[in-house]
């Protein structure tokens, strides 16, 4: 009877992903997980049948690509750490390995790094098992943290565009992530070049046209002139600065001084 | 307290380790830091090797270990921890002369017969040979005191516990261990906690032999037992514990648990220096992954600092050396050449020592190539992914040689040297390298050239200040952890008390003269009323 009704909205969860149709998918994932819950089968437990917990993982997976779709990574974060505990089933790994697996590690991989959590992106990349980082999917977002990293640009630039993504997920993130990059140059041509044409500078930020490089000089605060961007000049308040630590130092030493004596 | 004692017992024991020492290389090689609990105290056999040899070993050693009995029923009666460490010391050199025959001895003449753990210990020594004519008047003498101290108990299936690992018998000894656990967790003595804390370190260890989901099915009893000995304030518990659940977890490469483990748990302060060793390489290998790599260097450095320097901790210092010569490359240092001359380093160190120069020259070709020639080792030792995020330093490395040595260098040029895939990266990363203070240059895009800035004198900036500051909060920090470490006799401060109080009445005394004398008394108010 329960087998039935979840045989049911997996397919119809199935028919509405397949057209595309977002809204609906999460509206039967809801009541999925409802009905997965009532059978104990969110979380895998030895004593869950292993057919259940498969439909389980998959539906958890298809939420988690529905969440990206939808643009929610608040969602898609629980549905990765819902995931979890499948994955490292040695049951489930072993007797049937998920297809999708690494599409998700992959987005949850660029998802951290289109948040700039390069922590948190180390982390998980710990955790993979050797072989996986040959995946193309979870290869793309290790490529695009070392171009980051150190610092070759225009590689995330090509690697943004959609024929370089491996599959229609990974695009949603490239509007953030050429959003960081724009950002990290904008910071570095600050402080490397005195100043910059405007048409050079288009090149370099990626812009499509010279007054979207005056709109964006103007919103980071650079002088245009001459149809050149001058960067602003650093002022050296570092003497300032330095006299109160030397002060705190030298307290710091007389007070442990007095604590030797 | 304790643990300086130890220590220096450990630096004492140098000259006569060396029939020690074949051991302590196979150890090495078997499990890196694991063995370096075993390395804690070389035991004190020096002393009485000589007289050994005369006798039978097997009398030797069972009396050695009833030796120990005595010891901790010192322990007991006093309440003093220093006692049951003095038996633990044995522990390394009791384990080579373990045979069944010893311990089924041990068990006969000291449990009166009914006693449940009599039957539990003969299960997994398996020895049942000529025992039945000395039994029974062993029987008779000891079996009339009855009890057995929980103390003398839980020591003899300690001994049980490392037999069993040393014949390898694994699944047997993760059982035995298991039991035992559940037995010691119900007990609660201040006297056993340090006992307690080796049970836990060889059950961990048994289950971590033991192929794969066994070690993750020990992570709730050891959390359990960690909350009780934290409850308990049981220190030595609980910092084995600690630093065997963040090694679970990290052998599994589950940061993110161990992390909240460290986030969430307080690693007692006043632990024993070896596990503070232990706890600080693995909080050093969290913050590496993190990136965090100044808090990673600081944690290595101390755990280096306080590893024992002994043979036995060989592999202990190797792994953390190991680990801090990557992380010193990743925060852009180059680690001290004398690091790799050390004699018990060399060696292990030779694959860390190749890559050290190819960072330091800023050749990617020579990174890469000792990278793939011993990618082995590295996976091995668990750097490899760290290692690959040195990519962007080797870069940055050959950026600042080339700033360095070229007033002025085209674009084209840095492309070629080394080695990129277009001009257009080569901008963008010495960009990025100017930005990141790695040099101090500017770029000119339409002439498509680096001009280097006119190198500043160091000693007109903060540098040396801040250099000077560090090594003063070092020394500082040294001189207070070193008062904190010392042993401080007992009732000293009521001595001291005394004297103040003799002070206090001498000074009464004083002032009642100056009051009866009343001339100074006098002189003085009018002096003052002059004024």
């Amino acid at each position: 009877m329960a087998d039935k009704e979840l045989k049911t909205l997996h397919q119809a969860l199935i028919g509405s992903v397949s057209k595309g149709d977002y809204t609906s998918a999460s509206r039967t994932l809801s009541s999925l997980k409802l009905a997965l819950l009532t059978r104990n089968a969110l979380l895998p437990t030895p004593s869950t049948p292993a057919p259940i917990l498969l439909l389980a993982r998959e539906v958890l997976e298809i939420g988690a690509l529905t969440s990206i779709h939808q643009t929610d990574d608040a969602a898609f974060s629980r549905y990765y750490s819902q995931l979890q505990p499948f994955y490292e089933d040695h049951r489930l790994t072993t007797a049937s390995p998920s297809p999708h697996r690494s599409k998700i590690v992959g987005l949850h991989l660029l998802l951290l790094l289109s948040k700039n959590d390069i922590a948190d992106f180390h982390t998980t990349l710990e955790n993979l098992e050797a072989d996986m980082e040959k995946d193309p999917f979870v290869r793309h977002p290790i490529m695009l943290e070392r171009w980051l990293m150190e610092g070759s640009y225009d590689k995330v630039w090509n690697a943004t565009k959609s024929s370089q993504m491996p599959s229609e997920e990974y695009a949603l993130f490239s509007q953030v992530l050429v959003g960081t990059i724009r950002n990290e140059i904008a910071t570095c041509s600050e402080k490397a070049y005195a100043s910059l044409p405007v048409s050079n500078a288009k090149n370099l930020l990626f812009l499509d046209s010279d007054g979207a490089v005056i709109k964006f000089a103007q919103e980071k605060g650079w002088e245009v002139r001459d149809g050149r961007v001058y960067f602003p000049v650093e002022e050296s308040e570092k003497e300032a600065l330095a006299s109160g630590t030397i002060i705190e130092n030298t307290i710091g030493y007389a007070h442990e001084l007095e604590i030797i004596v | 307290m304790e643990d300086k004692q130890l220590d220096s017992e450990d630096v004492d024991m140098k000259d006569d380790s060396a029939p020690q020492k074949p051991i302590a290389i196979k150890k090495v090689g078997a499990g890196g830091d694991v063995e370096m609990e075993d390395g804690k105290a070389s035991g004190n056999d020096g002393d009485d090797k000589k007289d050994e040899a005369k006798e039978d070993p097997i009398i030797v050693a069972i009396n050695e270990i009833k030796d120990n009995f005595t010891l901790l029923e010192r322990a007991v009666t006093l309440f003093d921890a220093r006692f049951t460490l003095r038996v633990l010391r044995t522990i390394s050199s009791l384990r080579r002369r373990l045979t069944p025959e010893i311990l089924a001895k041990v068990i006969k003449e000291t449990y009166p017969a009914e006693h449940p753990s009599v039957r539990r210990l003969e299960a997994v020594i398996k020895y049942d040979g000529a025992m039945e004519v000395e039994s029974t008047e062993v029987t008779s003498k000891e079996g009339a005191s009855g009890n057995v101290l929980p103390e003398v108990d839980i020591y003899i299936h300690l001994l049980a516990q490392i037999y069993l690992l040393d014949q390898k018998s694994l699944e047997e000894g993760a059982k035995f261990s298991t039991e035992l656990v559940e037995t010691i967790h119900l007990l609660n003595r201040r006297t056993l906690d340090s006992l307690a804390a080796k049970v836990y370190f060889y059950y961990a260890r048994f289950h971590e032999l033991l192929p794969s989901p066994t070690i993750t099915s020990i992570r709730p009893q050891l959390l359990a037992s960690l909350r009780t000995a934290t409850l308990r304030k049981d220190i030595d518990t609980q910092a084995t514990l600690i630093t065997l659940l963040l090694r679970n977890y990290l052998l599994t490469s589950h940061i993110t648990q161990a992390d909240h483990l460290v986030s969430k748990t307080v690693f007692p302060e006043s632990a024993a220096n070896n596990l503070i060793a232990r706890y600080q390489y693995y909080l050093g290998r969290i913050r590496a992954i993190q990136l965090d790599y100044t808090a990673a260097h600081n944690e290595l450095v101390g755990a280096i600092r306080k590893a024992p320097q002994t043979a036995a901790a060989a592999g202990f210092v190797q792994a953390a050396n190991k680990l801090n010569i990557i992380v010193e490359l990743l925060m852009g240092d180059i680690p001290e050449r004398s690091i790799f001359r050390e004699p018990r380093l060399e060696k292990a160190l030779h694959a860390y020592f190749l890559l050290v120069q190819a960072v330091r020259i800023g050749e990617l070709d020579a990174f890469f190539d000792t990278l793939n020639t011993h990618a082995e080792t590295f996976k091995k030792d668990g750097t490899y992914s760290l290692i690959l995020r040195l990519r962007q330093n080797v870069i940055k490395t050959g950026i600042r040689m080339m700033s360095l040595s070229y007033s002025k260098i085209s674009l084209r040029d840095i492309c070629v040297r080394l080695r990129l895939d277009s001009e257009e990266s080569a901008e963008y990363i010495v960009a990025k390298a100017i930005r990141d203070g790695v040099i101090e240059a500017t770029l000119n895009h339409e002439k498509g050239y680096m001009q280097s800035k006119e190198l500043l004198d160091v000693y007109a900036t903060q540098e040396p200040q801040e250099a000077f500051h560090e090594r003063i909060m070092f020394c500082m920090s040294l001189h207070n952890d070193s008062v904190k470490a010392m042993r401080f006799p007992m009732n000293q401060h009521r001595l001291e008390l005394k004297n103040a109080q003799e002070a206090r009445e001498r000074e009464r005394e004083l002032a009642k003269e100056i009051q009866d004398g009343e001339i100074d008394d006098d002189d003085a108010g009018g002096e003052f009323e002059g004024l």
